[in-house]
């Protein structure tokens, strides 16, 4: 058996070991006292060392602090917690970056984010610690989420708003919209032909109205009568979209076709009116030729994105922001009906998925709509 | 044929006579505004004391005092009055609404069409089903 060879690591001389020491404990001396970050360092529950930047963050003088029982400078709602993640460290768990509330020497209340570790001081237990304020990173934080809460508030205000309005002008909305027609039934062609005229106007524009409405309606349920996210297969889906669309593929002689599609998390019933809005919308603005239209997909990490090309008449790109916008439309009534909600649809559906739509396009070249889901799941907040 | 109509709102009330009008089948329709007077037209009570036990109810959902539920539950509840077709006609397109009153024992649900003429349609067809499905006999019985 080979005996291994001890290597000798001990200091050349003691001489040399007491200058190696003073001399490391002078660079701890200068690291701890001029430090931008407040150090100390506690036994017993009481501050045995502190550093300037502590003094300076707690506006107390060093010795006001030292011998001072540390959690007495913590906020009391706080000490709980700090005295328990003190235990946890001190079963031998360091513990970074564990943040509490701190009251000043002016009674001011401060977040500082602290850092332990267990070690020995003077032969005996103690522990290390060293904070940072970040009462404005909390204060901008706070605000954020304060603002957060107060748009997602205004955000579900806003859908109800909608919801309500739509909901309940659709009943009055009905009664002019039926009796201007009962006017027209009975008596078109009994009065001059400016009467005929006014009434057909009126008829017109009350049947307008309630489509509007109804749209409109369709929008804000997709915020109101959203469904639980569920694991949904796309294939299925643009199945589902397809066959609803069976009589206008049929009669466009459209082909629509598909690469393998992933499954992703989702809710099914909006998916299905999302690809159907831009399937849909491929076959209304086509061009002579027969309408083809490919669905593609690409993955990055944990984010899918479907791409919708057709063939049609395409969109100037000018206008490739705005045609997500409700009611928004880029043609007359007369060359192609509809309200312009249905890419506002797609866009509000899409962005509860988390994700992201837009269009690249050339007038006369077609059309290729990108929509993004999130595979994280989650509903976008 | 003897057909009750409940509903609040008098545009509606009159719509569905000329609704009717348009259509060839023989009904003769009365109007109530609310559940009370609806219930009361039911139980031949107060004013109503001479008139026919309809042989179909068009009912409305949202009426004020007692509204198309309770009026629907009360029918459905009474083993003299539940035999009567109930169709609940209503402008609202809620899932939840429809299933609600199925659960009471609607005879149908059938939501207002917007378009005049396809409520003429939708009117005449619901009389006219119930006209042939009841007969002669049936009616006599009530």
């Amino acid at each position: 058996m080979v005996q291994a060879s001890k290597v000798d690591q001990r200091p050349a001389s003691t001489e040399a070991a007491g200058g190696e020491i003073k001399q490391s404990r002078e660079l701890f001396r200068i690291l701890f006292h001029s430090s931008p970050i407040g150090a100390y360092i506690i036994q017993n529950g009481h501050f045995r060392l502190v550093n300037h930047q502590l003094a300076h963050i707690s506006g107390y003088e060093e010795s006001e602090l030292v011998g001072k029982p540390s959690l007495s400078f913590v906020l009391a709602e706080d000490r709980e917690s700090v005295r328990e993640n003190a235990i946890r460290m001190l079963k031998g768990e360091c513990s970074v970056g564990y943040e509490f509330r701190i009251v000043t020497k002016r009674a001011k209340i401060k977040w500082v984010m602290e850092t332990v570790a267990p070690v020995y001081y003077r032969r005996k237990r103690a522990t290390l610690g060293s904070l940072i304020d970040v009462t404005e990173r909390k204060q901008v934080e706070e605000r954020l989420k304060q603002m957060t809460a107060e748009m997602q508030r205004s955000n579900t205000e806003l859908e109800q708003f909608a919801y309500v309005i739509s909901h309940d002008l659709q009943e009055p909305l009905r009664m002019v919209s039926s009796y201007t027609q009962l006017l027209a039934k009975r008596y078109r062609n009994e009065l001059d032909s400016d009467a005929d005229e006014f009434i057909t106007y009126a008829v017109d524009g009350a049947k307008r109205m309630q489509t509007l409405l109804h749209d409109l309606l369709g929008y804000s349920r997709v915020g109101t009568r959203g469904k639980p996210f569920g694991l949904v297969n796309c294939e299925h889906i643009v199945q589902q979209a397809t066959a609803n669309l069976k009589i206008a593929i049929e009669e466009n002689a459209a082909s629509v076709t598909y690469d393998v599609l992933p499954t992703v998390m989702g809710d099914e019933g909006q998916l299905v009116q999302l690809f159907q809005n831009l399937i849909g919308n491929a076959l209304k603005f086509r061009r002579e030729e027969p309408p083809s239209i490919h669905i593609s997909v690409q993955r990055r990490n944990n984010v899918v994105t479907f791409s919708v090309k057709d063939n049609g008449i395409g969109i100037d790109p000018r206008q490739s922001q705005s045609i997500f916008e409700i009611f928004r439309r880029l043609h007359t009534r007369e060359e192609y009906p509809g309200t312009g909600m249905g890419l506002a649809i797609c866009k509000k559906i899409v962005e509860r998925h988390g994700g992201n739509i837009s269009v690249q396009s050339r007038p006369g070249e077609g059309s290729t709509f990108h929509f993004s889901i999130d595979m994280g799941g989650g509903e976008a907040e | 044929m003897e057909i009750l109509l409940v509903d609040d709102n008098p545009g509606d009330l009159r719509l569905a006579a000329e609704a009717l009008k348009e259509g060839d089948a023989q009904v003769r329709l009365h109007t109530v505004q609310d559940g009370m007077e609806a219930m009361a037209f039911l139980r031949r009570t107060g004013e109503y004391m001479d008139v026919p036990r309809p042989d179909l109810i068009l009912l409305d959902l949202n009426m004020p005092r007692m509204n198309g539920r309770q009026v629907l539950a009360e029918i459905k509840e009474d083993s003299t009055l539940k035999y009567i077709p109930v169709v609940v006609l209503t402008g609202s397109r809620e899932l939840e609404d429809m299933v609600k009153t199925y659960d009471l024992h609607a005879n149908s649900y059938v939501t207002k069409p917007t378009d005049f003429e396809q409520f003429i349609v939708m009117l005449n067809s619901i009389t006219s089903f119930w006209l042939s499905v009841l007969g002669y006999e049936w009616r006599g019985v009530n």
